[in-house]
């Protein structure tokens, strides 16, 4: 045997598999690849050739998983298992930081430990490879980056091994990714009996293959691999019709299907942890009993699970099994694409296998939106950027209603916040919690937050004195188009807490009342205590450039003003609607009804502006939660025209 | 909330109904933390780390055990009266625990069967979860519970934030921690898609499917995943009694139990009784 030359495609003897095994060890990695534990091949550190499931196989169906013995004595003669590469790049659990806040009040955030290890994945197939390409998209791709993710994925070398046992379950050649091996290695392996087709992908790959004590690869050999590949795809077929897939599948949203589903679907969350893409998570906090040191942790969550779409006092937006199924299946097929331009799923089959009865995506897919156009939309620029928290010092507590407070916070650093885009932070207090909360006001060295007590760390929050800190993000996520409303007309209506976010708005115009045209403003809240700014809503009215109405849902006796629905407010309202824009803040179903009254008046879904209550958890688009068909509300909104929204707009359970 | 130094310490009580202990056993074999949480707690009643008993009133009281004796019943009233905060802790005072099985079963066959004198014998005809007589504040799943929640919920209560206790299915802690699912892989029956996690998924890390310790979780499916038990070749009867264990008596379980045939409960009471009357014993030693 020779080493070959770069040119010629070298081949690798069985017996020389070992070897390859300890150049990636002395290149300082550990090796993780398929081993059996547990009856099932699954991925896990890989010292010798004998941990490798030699002469091992799977047999797979929905819901069903055997280990089977092979003749040969290939390493590689298995169709993939239970655990995917993500836990690897994106561990299940991850410390995010650490923080701590004294007796004082004084806060402060820093990094958690953390150990990058060096990495090499042995074993991996086209649609491993696929689903890697598909989080780097989802995790680098877009404005807000996982670092911790790019340092584990920089520091990974792999070595991908071609299909030729595909499972029952597979349905790569549907989605365009396998079985065979085109980009995404550092080194690729065909596995023949005898041996592997060895080349390699990258500068990393080859450093190790011209290592290896390799022969030519012989005519035979190469057409030995090209029949195996050819004859995996024969086995896969093409079981689903992905042409136009996106558009079919959105267009039955009412399907009845959805709710047969939910009554086999355990929403136990299986198939997402076993998804090589799903990247959703939630974020806690550990503390010491005193509250006085915290650890942030970080843990894969799943759009399945009660919680993932609730939000504060109890409300929830996929309160159903069927809202949570048509979430996660419109997402991965769908939605995916418009957020990431590509698919989320690869066709790897291990949602169909690990789904404890057996529910078939493949079968739901032709079902629900039955075959066929074509439908991409264009990748992000990666710009590296991960919010972290500052730390800001309470300077003032106005008290506005029994429950509700504003916070004056001030920077330390000496940022003119007064410009700052974005419309909301989130806020967090050592062994407390983190929430999301709408800037209220924009000032020159801080802001403020109006925060009404609706759970623990917002109770905790609102109790807090003048000196206290906190820590916050910059401002985060698309805030109201203010400046396009320059040379019209301007409606602003706010429901209860809803006043908070719109406030900013009624800054800004007064800022340069001269370029607006008319400004109305409508606020309706549930009984007179429950008015915020009560101070400036009188001072606005006092002002002969703006209308401003107020009503309550239940008047007291002292209450003088208008009682019923913000709607009424301008109901006999003389203005044209056609020159206007309009601003809703308010709970969902107020939302509701003053766009329909203000459609009523004229104005279209372009004009109108909403901002929409999601649960939010790391703000930046990256953990999942918030999702509204094929938007973050965190990173793409909260604000949004009504035109942008569609018909994703009311619909229940979305 | 951070605690001035000069607050009194909050009153921790511990109370114990129809139980094993075992559930105090994991309070006082908290050996890292125990200390730290007697300095920042008064423990003033715990009967199984001190005889000495103290009553209320209570800030936090901890329920072991579920309310199986008429006594059980008058002291359960007492101790929400005494307590500020009533947290049920373990599968006997969440869901009724292993001695509600009786309460599918006849209680008065059950009690002769196991007792020369059932007469001495004062108990309700069933064992019921402490939260269907009093308002629990909140709870601690688990046959026992478990250390890291027991801990996170002292720690909540101590800072004045909400419990982390996720309300999950099992199956997410199992597939985090990198478990092969034993149902898919081994066709073993396995409750951890119905039930709460809590545990860290510790039967299926021992390829034994989950027993359901914690209780059913939110939204339970329990009729699909009995369905599949009967796909894996188990019987109707045969899926039922798998949700008949610590919490069978907690909804949906006990519905399933019901629709899957019931347990053979009636029938092994009535059986024992018999013997216990002196009809089967030497029958059975000589047999």
């Amino acid at each position: 045997m020779t080493n070959v030359t770069k040119s010629a495609i070298g081949f690798l003897p069985r017996a020389g598999f070992q070897h390859l095994i300890e150049l990636l060890a002395e290149d300082g990695r550990t090796v993780i690849g398929p081993t059996v534990a547990d009856g099932a091949i699954v991925y896990g550190e890989i010292h010798h050739v004998a941990d490798l499931p030699q002469g091992i196989g799977a047999e797979q169906a929905p819901g069903h998983y055997r280990l089977v013995h092979h003749a040969d004595e290939r390493f590689f003669a298995y169709a993939v298992g239970p655990t995917s590469w993500k836990r690897f790049v994106f561990p299940p659990t991850l410390a995010l930081g650490e923080s701590r806040r004294d007796d004082h009040g004084h806060v402060s955030f820093g990094p958690a430990p953390r150990e990058i290890p060096r990495l090499a994945f042995l074993g991996v197939r086209a649609c491993e490879l696929a689903a890697l390409g598909i989080e780097d998209r989802v995790f680098l791709g877009g404005p807000y980056t996982d670092e911790d993710y790019r340092a584990r994925r920089a520091n990974t070398l792999i070595v991908a091994v071609q299909c030729a046992e595909p499972a029952a379950t597979c349905f790569c050649t549907s989605m365009g990714t396998g079985p065979g091996i085109r980009s995404g290695h550092d080194i690729a392996l065909i596995e023949l009996d005898e041996g592997f087709i060895v080349t390699a992908g990258t500068p990393a790959g080859s450093a190790i293959v011209t290592r290896l004590d390799l022969a030519e690869a012989t005519a035979e050999q190469l057409t030995a691999g090209a029949d195996q590949l050819a004859a995996a795809r024969d086995r896969i077929g093409d079981p689903v019709v992905t042409a136009g897939l996106h558009d079919r599948l959105l267009a039955k949203l009412e399907s009845p299907r959805w709710a047969q589903i939910a009554e086999r679907c355990l929403a136990c969350t299986n198939c997402t942890a076993a998804c090589p893409t799903c990247f959703c998570t939630s974020v806690s906090q550990r503390s010491d009993l005193d509250g006085h040191t915290a650890t942030t942790e970080r843990r894969w969550d799943s759009c399945f699970t009660k919680g993932f779409a609730a939000v504060a006092l109890g409300g929830n937006f996929r309160p159903r099994v069927q809202d949570r199924y048509r979430q996660w299946l419109t997402h991965k097929f769908a939605t995916w694409i418009d957020q990431f331009g590509t698919s989320g799923c690869v066709g790897c089959g291990r949602c169909i296998t690990w789904c404890p009865v057996g529910i078939d995506v493949r079968e739901e897919l032709n079902v629900i939106a039955p075959p066929p156009q074509v439908s991409a939309g264009p990748a992000e620029a990666a710009q590296p950027h991960a919010p972290r928290s500052s730390v800001f010092r309470v300077e003032g507590v106005r008290r506005e209603t029994h429950d509700t407070v504003t916070l004056a916070l001030s920077t330390p650093d000496g940022i003119d916040w007064s410009t700052a885009r974005g419309e909301f932070v989130m806020v967090s207090l050592p062994a407390v919690g983190a929430v999301p909360i709408s800037i209220s006001r924009r000032l020159p060295r801080g802001l403020e937050l109006t925060i009404r007590a609706v759970g623990p760390t917002t109770t905790v929050l609102t109790g807090l004195e003048r000196g206290a800190e906190v820590g916050l993000s910059a401002p985060l996520g698309h805030g109201w188009p203010v400046a396009a409303a320059q040379e019209h007309d301007v409606v602003i209506v706010g429901g209860g807490m809803g006043l908070a976010p719109l406030r900013p708005i009624v800054d800004e115009i007064l800022a340069a009342r001269s370029r607006y045209g008319d400004v109305h403003i409508y606020y309706g809240a549930r009984t007179p205590s429950d008015v915020l700014y009560t101070e400036e809503l009188a001072a606005w009215a006092a002002r002969d450039d703006l209308e401003v109405g107020v009503t309550v849902d239940r008047a007291d006796a002292t209450w003088l003003g208008r009682v019923g629905v913000v709607t009424h407010l301008f109901d006999r309202a003389r203005w044209d609607g056609t020159k206007a824009l309009a601003f809703v803040c308010g709970p969902e179903r107020m939302i509701q009804a003053t766009v329909n009254a203000l459609a009523g008046r004229g104005l279209t879904p372009d004009r109108i502006f909403i901002s929409m209550e999601r649960h939010m958890e790391c703000g930046v688009g990256l953990c999942g939660h918030c999702q509204v068909g094929p938007f973050f509300v965190c990173k793409d909104g909260p604000v949004f025209s009504l035109a942008q929204l569609g018909d994703v707009f009311g619909r229940e359970g979305i | 909330m951070i605690r001035a130094a000069t607050t009194p310490h909050p009153r921790l009580g511990v109370v114990k109904l129809a139980s094993c202990d075992g559930c105090q056993l994991t309070l006082l074999n908290l050996e890292d933390e125990l200390l730290a949480i007697a300095e920042r707690l008064d423990i003033v009643e715990f009967p199984e780390a001190t005889s000495h008993r103290s009553n209320g009133p209570y800030d936090v009281v901890l329920v072991e055990g579920s309310v199986s004796t008429p006594e059980q019943l008058e002291q359960i009233h007492e101790v929400r009266r005494e307590a500020k905060l009533l947290v049920t802790i373990g599968a006997c005072a969440t869901a009724g625990g292993i001695q509600a099985l009786r309460n599918f079963a006849d209680h008065d066959a059950f009690r002769a069967a196991v007792y020369a004198h059932p007469e001495y014998i004062e108990s309700l005809a069933t064992a019921q979860p402490v939260a269907d007589y009093v308002k629990v504040d909140a709870e601690l799943r688990g046959c026992p519970i478990n250390a890291a929640q027991l801990v996170e919920l002292v720690t909540a209560l101590l800072t004045g934030r909400r419990p982390n206790l996720p309300d999950e299915a099992v199956c997410a802690a199992c597939k985090r921690a990198g478990r092969v699912c034993v149902m898919v892989a081994q066709g073993i029956p396995c409750l951890g898609p119905v039930t709460m996690t809590g545990c860290g998924a510790l039967c299926p890390g021992y390829s034994r499917g989950c027993y359901g310790c914690f209780g059913p979780r939110e939204q339970a499916n329990v009729s699909s995943l009995s369905r599949q038990f009967i796909s894996l070749g188990r019987s109707p009867q045969e899926a039922g009694r798998l949700f008949a264990g610590f919490t069978g008596y907690a909804e949906p379980y006990r519905d399933a139990i019901v629709e899957l045939g019931g347990l053979p409960g009636a029938s092994l009471a009535g059986e024992r009784a018999h013997r216990a009357m002196g009809a089967g014993v030497n029958a059975e030693g000589k047999s």
